[in-house]
């Protein structure tokens, strides 16, 4: 009765009637191979099949992916524009909607300047997307407002690598490796949960006697199993790495000759951390002076090891120094670059890779050009036909864009699959500045709570309704595919963003017909950059599972390790980082004694906007809830399962308590998937690193109120 | 079918992939038949997924009055027969792993069948395929044998072995269902 589809050795179920279409998961940046079945007589999306032949994750997924396919035909897609009237937004059609929208850009723009409006992206998208947001906003709008989500959770990756290794990609080697590892070091990231899919190429490293050494302040899935577990107090992960680095050095562990071939700054760096013993490391992190000892002769002594961090270490005020000085743990030992070695972040959103890559950054254009730099600009503009004059000049972070609402420089946004309203911090902030904007328009397939806000919501695709390609956390770059046609009247975010540059006038600088259209004008935009894609066509990309950037030209392999020459820096060599510890920008005082720390669970993913709305991960996780320790709870008398108060310096928000050893006495864990009275993000702080903008969601002062 | 299941407790992330990946089996009606628990949330995060044994002389067909639980060639234990069923519920009593579940709106029972579409021709069954830290693994009867084996003299080398007052931190590791 069954047919199979073969590929050496690997079979999948292939039921009669039905056809099987390949593609990636549309979540996480593991962005998980699979089949999507879809009925061949109504085109009907009816499941998922495991795709085993893909080699980042065998078949593997976690409970997100295998319910993917279910917000396709979700019953609360939006299907038709809704125009806000009296207060509720209700039906309209795509001509009063991009009539309004015109009406109202070129108003805000003719009253306040072309600076007026501003562009909010996301990387919940296609390469081609993410490429076509950053023209949308600098040749079809004009401003210089815009920036994305990515600010919220990678950009100090972004700034850690740039100032260490020169370039900024996620992972120096291809996940597949990691088989071959001997040691992982993981900080600051929840694995097991945030990306599932990875855990079993650790598993299978330690079925050959690899080692796990886990710094997180919960005893994470992850944690549980680690060989060392340094549960550090939030927001000191420098005092740690430098504590790392001091063994280290002291215990001659270090590369030397990679380091004097490869590596600068090491005579400084011996400096800075010689007063970082395990002692004083200890008083700083919290982490027992032996465990610290313990890691370090761990990864010292480990041939070859991997260096992997996430969230938990960057999005602080000292994100990108953090990220600098566990990348100098993986330079001193000289694992850059190198067979199953490097080091690597776990990118949180889908595209976040080659999301920040493409010009949607404030400062950036693609291929990772500067806005400062006059010959980027000019290469650029004559990509894109336009005079380098007319570049908008580089414009403020995300968070920062609300300030710029408050102080009425920005009156009108566009928001493109993102949702600010709940992924945000301090959001008492946020909410008062979209409530504050002249004319907000939201693109989406649900109505997110950053869409309740809008004036206008436009409706856009799912991932499944159209072709491109996306880069997963490893750098490689893959392909999406179409497998069912837009679903009502919703449209490819591309055709409205062309819809609209055409109403504002720019239209012939928005010809595509089709989304690999955009994909070879982007290649040439990204050509010659660090993040180069020009060598990459969609053909290849199927024929070799995926091609890593930088593939500089069409005969190049590909890049799947990075630096094993010589690093991106002007002089090729790495800069090792010699940074003081310093306190996060908020700390626990008298009036609220204790650490509040954000995060995800596994089955929900950012806002929830998606995810909230699938029966089965919705069962398991309806509401947020805050993991407090036994002895903390005995302290203030709290039971498991209560109502409690949380109140921060901002806000407060009332949830209910899950009573667990699994984390520090001094700190409470809330997951952040929830909006408006269930938001946690109402009690997180604004400040940002001074690098990278990205705000401190892992960091902030908290006190507990029983009810 | 010459494979087994086999669980790996102590590497279960507790994501529940398993259960959501079962719900996508055919005739399954989007209801799963596999569960996973904590060992105890308040001491930690280990969870266990728990799945049907495949027993091969199973409790829950053994108990029933009216021979509905078909036991494949393969050894696979199937849900009750629809017509043979009299709504009876000793399975669901008589199973010691509670995996048998009777559904009050179908009147009938429903239990794991190892996804029998998939693994009569040796395609793993949906939770096995999907789990992401291989917790759940169908396997050849021989590397069974041979993880079992490396897995006890791991444990001696590491000396693990549980004790009076540490049960919390112990949970059985491996345990193959095998069908012969």
């Amino acid at each position: 009765m069954s047919q199979f589809l073969a590929k050496e050795g690997v079979k999948n179920l292939h039921k009669p009637g039905e056809k099987l279409i390949t593609t990636h998961c549309c979540y996480c940046g593991m962005q998980c191979g699979m089949h999507i079945r879809v009925n061949e007589k109504s085109g009907k999306v009816v499941g998922v099949e495991p795709r085993y032949d893909w080699p980042v994750t065998n078949g593997k997924m976690c409970p997100k992916g295998v319910t993917a396919y279910q917000t396709i035909e979700h019953e609360d897609r939006i299907l038709k524009p809704l125009i806000k009237r009296n207060g509720k937004l209700v039906e309209a059609s795509w001509k009063e909607a991009l009539d309004l929208i015109e009406k109202n850009f070129k108003k805000l723009q003719k009253e306040s300047g072309k600076d007026a409006v501003a562009v909010f992206g996301g990387v919940s998208m296609t390469n081609e997307k993410c490429y076509l947001v950053g023209k949308y906003a600098r040749v079809g709008l004009g401003t210089r407002f815009i920036d994305y989500n990515g600010r919220f959770c990678m950009s100090s990756a972004a700034g850690g690598f740039i100032r260490t290794l020169g370039t900024d990609r996620g992972s120096t080697l291809p996940w597949p490796e990691l088989e071959h590892t001997d040691c992982f070091f993981i900080a600051g990231s929840n694995t097991a949960e945030c990306h599932p899919t990875s855990i079993q190429w650790l598993w299978k490293a330690k079925d050959k006697g690899a080692k796990l050494i886990v710094a997180d302040p919960r005893e994470t899935p992850t944690a549980r199993v680690a060989d060392v577990h340094l549960d550090l107090k939030p927001g000191t992960d420098s005092a740690l790495a430098n504590g790392m680095l001091h063994i280290i050095v002291k215990e001659g562990y270090v590369d030397e000759e990679y380091v004097s071939e490869r590596c600068n700054n090491y005579e400084e760096l011996k400096k800075t951390i010689e007063k970082f013993t395990p002692e004083y490391t200890s008083q700083l992190t919290g982490v027992a002076v032996e465990k610290i000892i313990k890691a370090a002769h761990i990864f010292g002594m480990s041939p070859r090891s991997v260096v992997m961090f996430a969230r938990g270490v960057e999005q602080q005020t000292k994100g990108v120094d953090n990220v600098s000085l566990y990348t100098t743990m993986a330079l001193l030992r000289g694992q850059i670059g190198k067979f199953a070695s490097g080091v690597a972040t776990f990118t949180g959103q889908g595209n976040g890779q080659g999301g920040r890559e493409h010009g949607q950054k404030a400062d950036l254009l693609p291929g990772y050009r500067k806005l400062t730099d006059p010959a980027a600009v000019e290469y650029v503009s004559s990509v894109w036909g336009i005079d380098p004059s007319e570049m908008p000049k580089p414009g403020v972070s995300a968070y920062e864009m609300f300030d710029e609402i408050e102080q009425g420089n920005i009156r009108g946004m566009h928001v493109i699959c993102s949702n600010p309203a709940v992924s945000a911090p301090n959001l008492e902030h946020i909410w008062k500045g979209f409530e504050k904007l002249d004319f907000l328009v939201v693109s989406d397939f649900f109505l997110s709570e950053t869409a309740q806000f809008a004036d206008v919501v436009l409706p856009a695709t799912t991932w499944a309704e159209d072709d491109g390609t996306t880069t997963n956390l490893e750098g490689r770059v893959i392909r999406i595919r179409k497998i069912r046609e837009p679903l009502g009247e919703s449209q490819p975010d591309w055709k409205i963003l062309s819809m609209i540059a055409e109403r504002m006038g720019r239209g012939q600088f928005f010809p595509y017909n089709n989304a690999s259209e955009i994909f070879e004008e982007f290649r040439l935009a990204s050509k010659g950059g660090k993040a180069d894609y020009y060598g990459i066509t969609w053909d290849r990309i199927d024929r070799e599972d995926g091609v890593f950037w930088p593939c500089p030209s069409k005969d190049h392999p590909g890049t799947p390790t990075m630096f094993t020459e010589s690093f991106g820096t002007p002089d090729g060599k790495a800069n090792l980082a010699c940074i003081e510890w310093q306190e996060a920008g908020e700390t626990p005082t008298n009036q609220f004694p204790l650490f509040l720390t954000t995060g995800r669970v596994v089955f929900h993913y950012l806002s929830g906007n998606q995810t909230r709305r699938v029966n089965f991960l919705y069962e398991q996780c309806p509401e947020p809830y805050a993991e407090i320790h036994p002895a903390l709870a005995s302290q203030y008398n709290i039971h498991d399962g209560e109502q409690v108060k949380l109140v921060s310096p901002r806000s407060h928000m009332v949830v209910k308590t899950r009573i667990t050893k699994a984390i520090r006495k001094d700190t409470v864990f809330v997951p952040y998937h929830w909006g408006k009275e269930l938001a946690v993000n109402q009690l997180t702080s604004d400040h940002l690193d001074p690098y990278s903008r990205m705000p401190e969601f892992k960091v902030c002062s908290l006190k507990i109120e029983k009810l | 079918m010459n494979k087994i299941m086999y669980l790996e407790f102590e590497r279960c992330i507790g994501c529940r992939a398993c259960q959501a990946a079962c719900r996508e089996c055919g005739d399954h009606d989007a209801k799963e038949r596999n569960y996973v628990e904590y060992v105890d949330f308040t001491e930690s995060r280990q969870t266990y997924p728990m799945l049907c044994m495949q027993c091969k002389d199973p409790a829950c067909a053994r108990v029933c009055p009216a021979n509905a639980i078909q036991i494949t060639d393969e050894g696979v234990v199937l849900s009750a027969m629809e017509e043979k069923c009299i709504g009876c519920r000793n399975c669901t009593f008589g199973c010691p792993f509670g995996i048998p579940k009777f559904d009050f709106e179908e009147n009938k029972m429903y239990k794991c069948d190892m996804c029998y579409d998939r693994s009569k021709h040796d395609i793993a069954p949906m939770c096995a395929s999907v789990c992401p830290s291989d917790a759940i693994r169908f396997i050849d009867f021989d590397e069974m044998q041979q993880l079992r084996r490396k897995r006890s003299q791991m444990n001696l080398v590491e000396g693990k072995k549980p004790q009076e007052g540490n049960k919390w931190d112990y949970v059985p590791e491996f345990f193959g269902v095998y069908t012969d």
